[in-house]
């Protein structure tokens, strides 16, 4: 399926979603819908992206997407699934 | 010039706070061009232990702190004003993107109550360089300045460096604020993996203990990682052949019998071939560059792949990794060696089969260049004899297009950081404010920036900067009156029809008297039998930059070529000359 929903954990910083926009933007990635919220932290604001990725793989784009500096956390929202996909790129992440 | 630390916690102006940031950061000297909104922060910088260098463009100051990064491995700094000062920024900030190069760029911006207004000199530089940027800040509150500071210089200078830019409102710099440094940087978003993974690690050793036809494919994340050492260790612990991508020249000596060359568009037959035919490309800090593999679904296609890098983003981006190590290279090497060698020690492959037919194909197709008949002189010859007076130990810049893939193959590079060009952009321009950012790291050191006539009609005017700075770099024009490289697609691919590629410089400008207005000394060169004393010439004044306008025939080529778009398989030695496949025995 190309279409894959994405809770983007950022921080609450001006410019963030210029910035995720604009990534997706220059390497043509798909945005389908994008929701920004706030989270219980006020330092850390939660999106949630529909990307379609067709012609790219799902990695690359998350891999590209947790090279933003602001970005914490990225996460794949499976519907209907017990428990999430964590793309989470800190040390132990292995593509 | 060591300085006496700030206390924290002392009252100042933000400007003061910023001056007293970079030189917390261990910034020696930085690259501007004073105006309206970075204008508080010029006078502190009056006062500072920090060298400030006058130039007299923005995107030189860019290119200087690009040249200095590179030569010394540490940031390099550039400042400008807001709007024009900040785009001319643009260009070398892209550049030093491209090619992974720490960079701290400083901007002043219009005062906070006025940005969005269209206010004189206003652009929104944040916004236009967020593409090619690591990060980059707007700072509006002058007590966020020295965490900012303290924050880009670790994002440039960690994980794979690249350029950061700080954009301070001109209010932010003229209030009162306390300087508090702080001690460490902690970034949610951001923690580069510098270990590799053990399981990674033995996954490739064992990958390349089954390999019979392995290469090592080099790209300038080893230089960046300062993992020379290792990798010449590593490589001759397994003995296969090594090849060095523009970025990585110097990386693994050129004089190495292991080393078959640059890879790629005009790389030798023998490195391309090698990459080509391999069962196993041990990628180290490379990033399977459309340059490098051509057309990309006919790159090495029986091969294996080892990435090695510290992006995660590389791994897979243009081609499947079968083992994807990530971390900091010299980590890796230096983790990769032990386990290799006790793979090894349990039974190797005879590599001898593959190591002796490479050997073959280098003998058999040597970098190699025709003399013109009339006398006239080559762009090759000039290069060559420069690599071979000026020896290992020179740093070389170019700027881009013939001239530096000449420079990237006929000069034998021993060492890392003696090879600076625009691997990624293409920058023309970049030869000779880089080579003046050069010097600056490394004063001690002979700097050749090796130009184009084109390239040198862009940035000539740093020279003017290095005269009156004691910065004295010399520069050898490769002047063939053309957009040579242009000039020669054209020849290829557009039946000859020159459009817009004479530069008709023979004539217009004359450069060694443009030089000598400059403040440098202008020589020139038209002969071959002149060549040797012209460098030699040039090499006996080191009191003022040199100028050598080496004037060169136009026709000559860059070879061999691998047409873009192109199979690597496709590569040819000379025009419409492919190499005698069938003697070959792969």
């Amino acid at each position: 399926m190309a279409i894959h929903k994405l809770e983007v954990l950022v921080e609450n910083e001006p410019g963030v979603l210029a910035r995720v926009a604009g990534l997706f933007a220059r390497r043509l990635y798909n945005i389908d819908s994008l929701t920004v919220g706030p989270t219980e932290n006020s330092k850390i604001s939660k999106m949630i992206i529909e990307v379609n990725v067709e012609g790219h793989s799902l990695e690359q784009v998350i891999a590209q997407l947790d090279k933003l500096i602001n970005v914490i956390r990225i996460e794949e929202i499976l519907e209907g699934a017990i428990s999430n996909s964590k793309h989470d790129t800190q040390p132990d992440y292995q593509n | 010039m060591a300085h006496v630390p700030t206390a924290n916690g002392t009252a100042m102006t933000g400007a003061s706070s910023l001056v007293k940031s970079l030189e917390a950061a261990n910034v020696d000297v930085m690259f501007g061009i004073p105006g309206g909104a970075i204008l508080p922060a010029y006078d502190p910088i009056y006062d500072s232990t920090i060298r400030h260098i006058l130039v007299r463009h923005e995107q030189g100051a860019g290119h200087a702190a690009t040249g200095y990064a590179q030569v010394t491995g540490r940031a390099g700094v550039c400042i400008a004003t807001s709007g024009p000062g900040a785009t001319n920024l643009v260009t070398p900030l892209a550049d030093a993107a491209m090619d992974s190069v720490a960079v701290v760029a400083i901007t002043g911006q219009v005062p906070s109550l006025a940005i969005g207004t269209d206010a004189f000199q206003e652009a929104d530089i944040r916004g236009i360089t967020m593409p090619f940027t690591k990060h980059n800040f707007l700072v509006t509150n002058p007590d966020d300045i020295p965490r900012v500071i303290a924050e880009a210089f670790h994002i440039a200078t960690s994980g794979r460096p690249g350029p950061v830019l700080v954009d301070i409102a001109k209010d932010a710099l003229q209030k009162q604020t306390t300087f508090d440094w702080p001690t460490t940087v902690n970034l949610a978003g951001y923690k580069p993996q510098i270990q590799p993974n053990k399981s990674a690690i033995s996954d490739a050793a064992a990958l390349i203990a089954q390999s019979a036809k392995p290469v090592f494919y080099v790209g300038g994340g080893v230089i960046k990682a300062n993992a020379s050492r290792e990798l010449l260790e590593l490589a001759q612990l397994l003995g296969a052949p090594v090849v060095t991508t523009l970025m990585a020249r110097g990386a693994f000596p050129d004089s190495h019998p292991q080393h078959l060359g640059m890879p790629g568009m005009h790389g030798t037959v023998a490195a391309v071939t090698a990459l080509q035919k391999a069962d196993l490309l041990i990628t180290l800090g490379a990033r399977f560059d459309d340059r490098v593999t051509g057309k990309l679904s006919t790159f090495a296609q029986n091969a294996k792949i080892i990435h090695a890098d510290i992006d995660p983003a590389e791994i897979g981006k243009n081609r499947y990794a079968d083992v994807a190590v990530i971390g900091d290279l010299r980590e890796t090497i230096t983790a990769l060696i032990p386990a290799l060698t006790a793979v090894l020690a349990k039974g190797r492959t005879d590599l001898s089969p593959w190591i002796e037919s490479m050997n073959k194909l280098r003998a058999t197709y040597p970098l190699g260049y025709d003399t013109p008949a009339d006398g006239a002189l080559s762009p090759q010859l000039v290069i060559e004899r420069l690599g071979k007076i000026c020896g290992p130990d020179t740093i070389f810049t170019a700027g881009v297009g013939q001239h530096q893939m000449w420079a990237a193959q006929f000069i034998s590079y021993e060492k890392p950081r003696t090879w600076l060009n625009s691997g990624g952009a293409g920058t023309m321009g970049y030869g000779v404010p880089a080579a003046m950012g050069a010097k600056v790291g490394a004063p001690d050191t002979t700097v050749w920036a090796i130009d184009g006539d084109g390239c040198f009609q862009m940035t000539n005017q740093e020279l003017v900067t290095c005269a009156l700075n004691n910065i004295p770099i010399k520069v050898a024009i490769i002047n063939n009156e053309s957009l040579g490289m242009v000039r020669q697609w054209q020849t290829l691919f557009y039946d000859s029809r020159y459009s817009n590629t004479s530069l008709e410089s023979k004539r217009i400008p004359n450069f060694p008297m443009l030089a000598e207005s400059m403040g440098c000394v202008g020589l020139s060169c038209d002969s071959p039998n002149d060549v040797d004393a012209t460098i030699e010439k040039a090499m006996s004044i080191n009191d003022q930059p040199v100028v050598v306008d080496f004037r060169v025939h136009r026709d000559a080529m860059v070879w061999p070529m691998v047409a873009a778009g192109t199979s690597n398989d496709e590569i040819l030695i000379a025009r419409a000359t492919a190499p005698d496949w069938d003697s070959q025995e792969l």
